[in-house]
């Protein structure tokens, strides 16, 4: 993909030299930034999908009021999980103490580490954000009909939890992968001396 | 996926965002659904010796609160009551909504609105008090006052017609049915002079009909745009609706002017609305019908409405009122089973309305002490319904 039809000074020879010129701490700092905000949504969708149906059913039936807050809990679970992938990753970035000189990296700087890490943790950030969105809405729905059928019959809410429970499942896969991810990723900081 | 800020509230939106303009009053709706009368609140009710039995026992259902400042109760109270409960309910619901839900909401208004102009014309022709018809007025199809009170004012030809039209009903929401009917007419006159005679005292009940038929038309056209679930289960509703509204306007039209040769054509194929199962190929063989076979003849063609005709053939005390009736009481109950979608307001205020009617027959039977026919009415929601009981022995 290199190839040579580049003259111009900052002219990009192709994708690869685009993507690779992009600074790894870029790459962590947005899937640090994703995996948070995309939890954030997901835990947001199924909380106003839940919680708009139990205020309405509460009104007639005010007894299912306080047992159908777990579902509103469990949405907030998935945001809790972006706030914890957030934060070990943002334990992961370190700035660099040394091994700069003159504005650019010395050689004996740890290039394969350094992107091994950049390209880690932005995955991991994601990993957590997509699964995270896709476990709010399926909590968000399955507990606005939790609401509603234990309105009509309370025997229905333990059955129906069963459900919310799988989809809450979704959002722990994502932080178990991304935290198995980002463990191998090492930002470096210093130069061996 | 849609992000939640792209859903317009002008849309219903699927099962992700749906709930964020309509669920509160979804919900609002479905715990409504509780307050329909069980199984053993009509046995009760059913056991009762006279009305203040009943009264006693509708004191603990959800109509307790709307009879207590009844001091006797009587069928037409207990009408009026329960109407008037379902009206304040479905006020509730209209003023959480927005669009379109609310849009959707007064399309099941509109049908009353019709009923109620019928009733003030009918009324006055027969000279009764516009006070009278005014507080007879079905509470959900209320115009201005102003409005109701001018509508007996005008004469019943067809100029009478086209001047109460351009006066009061334009500013309705009734009134582009009313201008529909007007083109029709106009278009009838304009084709064949002596039709114009009959017209001239063309009949009330013709244009209930035909207003009913462009309702029809307009509230499913509306239900298509929506899309999705709604029209899925709104169309299947109206359809049924329209092909009952073709079958009763060629029964009823059987012995008047209606069913002759002539007229059939020109008149009565006018009346069946342009969508249903029945259309168009029903609708087309309904046009020859000339007597009850015939009718029947077409009516068993069709697998949906075969039973209901040999219901009505079959000489037992149903009629085929009853039969529809308990079509239409299986259909509704299956809107609730979705969610996510309008069918279950219209579902709620049509089963309301079976419900009151059920009331008012249990009551009138006490009244006049004929326990033979108490049982004749179609409970709803019941756990010995023909559908459920079917399900339950497998």
């Amino acid at each position: 993909m290199s190839s040579s039809s580049c003259t111009g000074e900052y002219c990009n020879a192709g994708w690869s030299e685009v993507l690779t010129s992009m600074s790894p701490y870029g790459w962590g700092s947005m899937g640090l930034a994703f995996g948070l905000s995309l939890s954030v949504i997901g835990a947001a969708w199924g909380i106003f999908l839940t919680g708009s149906s139990l205020v309405g059913a509460a009104v007639k039936s005010p007894r299912i009021r306080s047992k159908n807050l777990i579902s509103v809990i469990f949405c907030e679970a998935t945001a809790i999980y972006g706030v914890i992938m957030a934060i070990v990753l943002n334990g992961l970035m370190k700035k660099p103490e040394g091994g700069i000189e003159n504005g650019s990296f010395t050689d004996e700087w740890n290039w394969s580490s350094f992107y091994f890490a950049g390209y880690g943790v932005f995955s991991s950030g994601l990993s957590v954000g997509l699964t995270n969105v896709a476990s709010g809405v399926a909590v968000g729905i399955a507990g606005s009909s939790c609401a509603l059928a234990d309105a009509q019959d309370s025997s229905l809410f333990v059955k129906i939890l069963i459900v919310e429970i799988f989809a809450s499942a979704l959002g722990i896969f994502g932080i178990i992968v991304g935290i198995i991810q980002s463990n191998s990723c090492q930002f470096p900081y210093d130069v061996a001396n | 996926m849609a992000t939640p800020g792209t859903a317009q509230p002008t849309s219903v939106g699927g099962m992700d965002t749906f709930n964020i303009a309509h669920g509160f009053v979804e919900s609002l709706v479905r715990g409504m659904r509780n307050s329909f009368l069980s199984d053993s609140d009509y046995h009760h009710l059913t056991q009762c010796d006279n009305l203040d039995d009943c009264k006693m026992n509708l004191g603990e259902t959800d109509f307790g609160p709307a009879l207590q400042e009844e001091s006797t109760l009587s069928p037409t109270i207990l009408q009026s009551a329960a109407i008037n409960k379902l009206s304040t309910e479905f006020l509730y619901l209209r003023s959480q909504s927005v669009a379109p839900l609310s849009t959707f909401l007064d399309f099941i208004t509109h049908e009353y609105m019709i009923d109620n102009i019928m009733l003030l014309l009918k009324g006055t022709m027969s000279g009764r008090d516009i006070n009278d018809l005014i507080s007879m007025a079905h509470p959900l199809g209320l115009f201005k006052e102003s409005t109701m009170r001018s509508i007996p004012t005008f004469e019943s030809n067809s100029k009478g017609y086209a001047d109460l039209y351009q006066c009061v009903l334009v500013d309705t929401p009734v009134g582009v049915y009313f201008a529909k009917f007007l083109k029709e007419t106009s278009q009838q006159l304009g084709n064949a002079g002596e039709v114009r005679n009959v017209l001239e005292e063309v009949e009330i009940e013709i244009i209930k009909a035909s207003l009913q038929k462009f309702w029809l038309e307009d509230f499913y056209a509306f239900c298509e745009e929506l899309g999705g679930e709604t029209a899925m289960m709104m169309g299947e509703i109206l359809r049924t609706r329209a092909d009952t509204h073709a079958i009763n306007v060629t029964l009823n039209s059987f012995g008047t002017a209606l069913n002759e040769p002539s007229m059939r054509l020109s008149d009565r194929k006018r009346l069946y609305p342009s969508f249903g199962h029945l259309y168009p190929h029903g609708t087309a063989m309904l046009v020859n019908a000339h007597d009850p076979d015939s009718l029947g003849a077409v009516v068993s063609q069709f697998s949906q409405y075969a039973p209901a005709w040999t219901v009505h053939t079959s000489g037992v005390d149903k009629s085929i009122d009853d039969a529809f009736y308990e079509r239409d009481v299986h259909q509704l109950e299956l809107a609730f089973e979705g969610q996510m979608h309008f069918a279950c307001f219209y579902a709620y205020v049509k089963l309301k309305e079976q419900e009151i009617r059920n009331l008012v027959w249990i009551s009138e039977c006490v009244l006049q002490n004929q326990k033979e026919s108490i049982n004749s009415f179609v409970p709803i929601f019941s756990q010995h319904s023909p559908w459920r009981v079917k399900n339950q022995r497998r």
